[in-house]
């Protein structure tokens, strides 16, 4: 066990795994449906990066000794990064609970996380079981400095340029976020949605369908400000960097 | 299927819509950039954009 950091948040990724299924979302339609594709984009991190970070629980501080090897390594959880998680998750929603659509739409959402995470330093098992870790090193990973310096590395990297450019993505396709679009697509797409809709009204519907893009888009320039305008970190947007961090490697 | 994603610019009420959430975005930014921990949670992000982009205008709406 290491030394947590004080959060106890549900930590999850940086702002391109909020962003992407956006994307993803413009190109495929009716293909998709886009709760289970925003699950799979976070599912890799859901169960580990709260350990990555580590957390105080009452008297206990827990926090991996090793959090790049527990994150993204083997023996660890580095497996939820790869390919065939999720598939083992999709075959669950297509047999067990006999949807195809959901099955399709978290596989996109999770292999798009996997092949997101083979940008940094430490790259991801895409083809787990074999260990061997697939990454461009295009910006540092910085997990096991903590969150603070995490952040700060992350933002003042190619790593925020990555998620820059899904977030200008987003914006250019903003017809996605409209309530028609909302309304023709996304609702009818999806069972879940009629569904919520016996207790939860349209609108707060639409809202949530909204929110991961307000959240990944409003966190980016969050951290930004607060890296750059109020702590002065410097930018490094030169490959692996920012080099003034610690970078874990495989 | 062709949906409707042919009109080049927003209309009116998708600006006064996009203006609602920047207001939120501002606010919720300039809570983040104080206390970071804020930032962390998605669940306070889906929570806070609930609050801020469909309760509070509906109340407003329903009450004025």
């Amino acid at each position: 066990m290491g030394d947590p950091d004080g959060s106890q948040a549900l930590l999850l990724s940086w702002a391109a795994h909020d962003l992407e299924p956006y994307a993803f979302q413009r190109h495929l339609n009716l293909k998709v449906a886009f709760v289970p594709l925003l699950i799979g984009s976070y599912a890799p991190d859901m169960m580990t990066k709260w350990f990555v970070y580590g957390i105080h629980l009452g008297p206990w501080d827990l926090k991996a000794s090793d959090p790049a090897q527990f994150h993204r390594g083997w023996p660890g959880f580095g497996f939820t990064h790869s390919l065939i998680y999720g598939v083992a998750i999709a075959l669950i929603f297509w047999k067990v609970f006999d949807s195809k659509l959901w099955a399709v739409s978290f596989l996109i959402g999770q292999w798009a996380h996997a092949l997101t995470d083979t940008g940094d330093t430490v790259g991801t098992m895409l083809l787990f079981p074999w260990t061997h870790h697939f990454y461009l090193g295009a910006w540092a990973y910085a997990g096991q400095t903590g969150r603070i310096t995490d952040a700060a590395a992350y933002f003042s990297g190619l790593g925020s340029m990555w998620d820059l450019v899904w977030m200008i993505y987003g914006f250019y396709c903003w017809r996605v976020l409209t309530s028609a679009y909302f309304d023709g697509c996304i609702y009818r797409a999806d069972t879940f949605w009629p569904w919520l809709n016996r207790w939860v009204p349209r609108g707060a519907l639409l809202t949530l369908y909204r929110a991961a893009f307000f959240y990944g888009s409003s966190r980016w320039i969050a951290w930004t400000i607060w890296a750059h305008v109020i702590h002065h970190y410097p930018y490094d947007l030169s490959w692996g960097g920012p080099h003034w961090v610690h970078a874990a490697h495989p | 299927m062709r949906l409707r994603l042919t009109e080049r610019r927003p209309s009116r009420a998708d600006l006064r819509v996009f203006a609602g959430y920047c207001l939120a975005a501002g606010v919720y930014i300039a809570i983040g950039v104080i206390v970071t921990d804020f930032l962390l949670s998605v669940w306070v992000g889906m929570a806070y954009v609930l609050v801020t982009a469909w309760a509070i205008p509906m109340a407003v709406r329903r009450f004025f």
